[in-house]
């Protein structure tokens, strides 16, 4: 294994946060018709000073998101219980509550957050948990509660203490670009710059476990793929072909990588097994095959292809090698991503000559339009298959917005400075 | 930094642009082997198109290996005068023969893509086609065991079984073959003015579709039939808006068939009868925006 020095004269790796600089923020453009009206009431501080973050106030953001509830403003807060005894339930149903959170935080080495959830129709209490975990990870313990919440009231698992990887672009007049790779929250807070540099930094990937990432970077002057591990930070250089060097894919028992390399002409898919490094060529045609992703099950692979004369996605079987067409409505279908459910797909699909973001059900060969901007791309789906990430431009700006998979809740994550581009949504970050 | 930059630009969105990028190079590099060769050789002066009898000039036939025995020297020279960097003559067919594959490699391209988009069709059609099969099978076993069931129950004649209107209003949903055409025939003949006709067709229509689905605006276009020929039959007309209200309540011509209803007692010198009905549209649709519930208005304060 080469492990490359980490700091190279035009590069800079970096693993402090920027703050706000980057930062996402988010705005809610378009929710559900009948959100659940949910109170997630200030959780009871019990340490000394004031509490380190607003512990509510982030699972309030999170539930929100999601379109499917609605959190009840603290000023219509008629108390503001933190253990059971002091929960009146009329109090709460006077405001149209459905649900209510309460919880308590301390502090004593680890952060400690209990948390209590209470149906107020039934007057019962539905559920009760502790998380603990660092004080600096205060944020993804409040992620952690949203996602026992979510999981709770809708039955589906919670995705938001998961992280989001992203390009971000500051353009410099007259002057070389910078580009960053940034790893931040599933709300776009706590913002880390991982990589900092004058040349494109492309396709970030994860590592099934969450731990490692895979990118494309120009920084040697031609484009090659890394991976580097979050923990260390250590990288190691795993590709530098003549040409093409791109779409690096994870498999899922995390082993092996697809990637496209031109080394051989046209640019073709090819895996790497990562621990041998030996390269076995997948598909061997004269037109591009590029936008490799595995299905769940790693037995197949997508990837787009212009065999048929323009670009549509093609299913490789890696038992029997064969190649199957799987898109054939729109005269444009690209860079596939698959659910963990195997059955959905989102994928850049043109439509009367825009670009949106599509979702193609596997088993009805159903496809549907989610997004009704025009330059939509890169499309990333969240690890519970509810959301899907995506890159567009607003207002002149590249951003990353999110859509449901229903197409019913829209939010925008515009970042205060720069183009943001190429999100990638990490898997499951371990409970 | 252009360099990297567009080469981002390219892996980005590269199969349109490698595309055209290809399109564009294969039309240079022709230009560039055509405007290159008069140099060498005056009879490839004249500009190249693919497909024209340029190539097999200045290629016999043979070196394409179309005939047997000498296709193999032939065609092997130029390969060697091209890797040896000789230009001239065999550089530009090399040219040609490279824009060619290249052109073919296309074509197959498009025509893969119809193949395989052909394929996926036939497979839906063969899909669709079994499911009809099924569908039908369903439906003729199914026929062939109710039918005899059916039978013995009181038929639905519309006419006659005022009873039965709920469960005629339950089946008049159902479109039957032939119906929608019979019906908008005599429609047409409403159009046309040909109202003794229309009021033939439509007494057809209700022979034959008695509780199909458009039963009730034949009825209603049977009363506003018998109002307009010559000589008015009020009493039929009475009938058919009659009919109409008693076995389609819930129609959406019902307002009007009881508007009209009000009219023809109204003709016929009934106005207690007439103004009955017209209190009824406004009470029991003056909430729907029906437009007989003005009708009735206006027909009130101007005659009462």
């Amino acid at each position: 294994m080469k492990w490359l020095p980490v700091l190279a004269l035009k590069l800079a790796l970096l693993m402090i946060s920027l703050g706000a600089r980057a930062e996402l923020t988010i705005e809610i453009t378009q929710g559900m018709d009948n959100p659940t009206a949910i109170a997630v009431v200030p959780f009871a501080w019990q340490g000394p000073g004031s509490a380190p973050t607003d512990i509510a106030s982030v699972i309030d953001g999170d539930l929100n998101r999601s379109g499917q509830f609605l959190p009840v403003s603290r000023s219509d807060m008629l108390g503001l219980p933190s253990v059971q005894s002091e929960v009146y339930y009329r109090d709460w149903r006077a405001i149209d509550t459905e649900y209510l959170v309460i919880g308590r935080v301390s502090v004593a080495g680890q952060m400690r957050i209990e948390y209590e959830l209470f149906d107020v129709l039934r007057q019962t209490k539905v559920h009760a948990g502790v998380v603990t975990g660092a004080v600096s990870e205060a944020r993804m313990l409040a992620h952690q509660v949203s996602d026992a919440i979510y999981e709770k009231l809708t039955g589906i698992r919670g995705a938001f203490a998961t992280r989001l990887l992203y390009v971000s672009v500051t353009r410099v007049p007259g002057g070389n670009d910078y580009f960053r790779l940034t790893l931040a929250d599933s709300d776009g807070a706590r913002p880390i710059v991982l990589l900092e540099s004058r040349e494109p930094v492309m396709a970030p990937t994860w590592s099934p476990d969450g731990r490692q990432i895979a990118y494309v970077s120009f920084e040697s002057s031609r484009p090659a793929i890394y991976r580097q591990d979050l923990a260390s930070g250590q990288r190691e250089q795993l590709t530098n072909f003549k040409g093409l060097n791109s779409s690096p894919s994870w498999s899922p028992d995390g082993n092996t990588m697809a990637m496209v390399l031109s080394k051989d002409g046209s640019p073709d898919i090819y895996l790497m097994n990562l621990a041998s490094k030996r390269l076995t060529r997948v598909t061997r045609h004269y037109a591009i095959d590029t936008e490799p992703a595995w299905m769940p099950d790693g037995k197949s692979l997508l990837f787009t292809s212009d065999r048929g004369g323009r670009p549509q996605i093609y299913r490789y079987n890696l038992a029997s090698g064969s190649t199957e067409r799987v898109t054939f409505e729109g005269t444009y279908n690209a860079r596939a991503r698959v659910a963990q459910d195997g059955r959905n797909v989102v994928m850049v699909h043109q439509q009367n000559g825009a670009f949106h973001i599509a979702l193609l059900d596997l088993v009805s060969e159903r496809l549907q339009v989610l997004t009704a901007t025009d330059l939509d791309e890169s499309p990333s789906i969240a690890p519970n298959g509810s959301m899907v990430l995506y890159a567009t431009k607003y207002a002149e700006q590249g951003i990353l917005a999110a859509v449901s998979v229903d197409g019913g809740v829209k939010f925008r994550l515009p970042a205060r400075e720069g183009d943001v581009r190429e999100p990638a949504w990490s898997p499951y970050m371990g409970r | 930094m252009i360099g990297p930059l567009s080469l981002m630009a390219r892996a980005q969105s590269y199969i349109d642009v490698e595309a055209e990028r290809a399109a564009q190079r294969t039309g240079s590099e022709v230009a560039g082997e055509v405007t290159g060769a008069p140099s060498n050789t005056s009879s490839t002066s004249t500009p190249v198109s693919p497909y024209g009898s340029q190539p097999a000039q200045s290629y016999p036939a043979t070196s394409y290996g179309l005939n047997s025995a000498p296709a193999a020297p032939v065609s092997s020279a130029p390969v060697s005068a091209g890797a040896t960097g000789g230009v001239g003559a065999g550089g530009q067919n090399l040219g040609n023969l490279f824009y060619q594959i290249q052109q073919l490699q296309q074509e197959v391209m498009r025509l893969n893509g119809k193949v395989e988009e052909q394929a996926n069709e036939l497979r839906k059609l063969k899909e669709q086609s079994l499911e009809r099969y099924v569908d039908l099978d369903k439906r003729l076993s199914g026929a062939g065991t109710t039918a005899p069931g059916l039978a013995p129950a009181p038929a639905p004649s519309a006419s006659t079984a005022p009873s039965g209107a709920a469960a005629i209003a339950g089946s008049s949903a159902v479109e039957q073959p032939g119906e929608g055409e019979s019906y908008r025939a005599a429609y047409a003949l409403v159009r046309g003015q040909q109202f003794n006709d229309a009021i033939t067709a439509f007494q057809k229509f209700l022979r034959d579709y008695p509780d199909g689905k458009y039963a009730a605006n034949a009825h209603y276009w049977l009363g506003e039939l018998f109002l307009v020929v010559q000589p008015q039959d009020l009493e039929a007309s009475r009938q058919s808006f009659t009919l109409l209200l008693d076995q389609y309540p819930d129609n959406n011509k019902a307002p009007d068939a009881m508007y009209k209803l009000g009219k023809v007692y109204f003709l016929k010198g009934n106005r207690e009868r007439s103004r009955e009905y017209m209190d009824r549209v406004i009470s029991e649709y003056g909430s729907s925006g029906s437009s007989a519930v003005k009708l009735a208005r206006d027909f009130i304060t101007e005659n009462y």
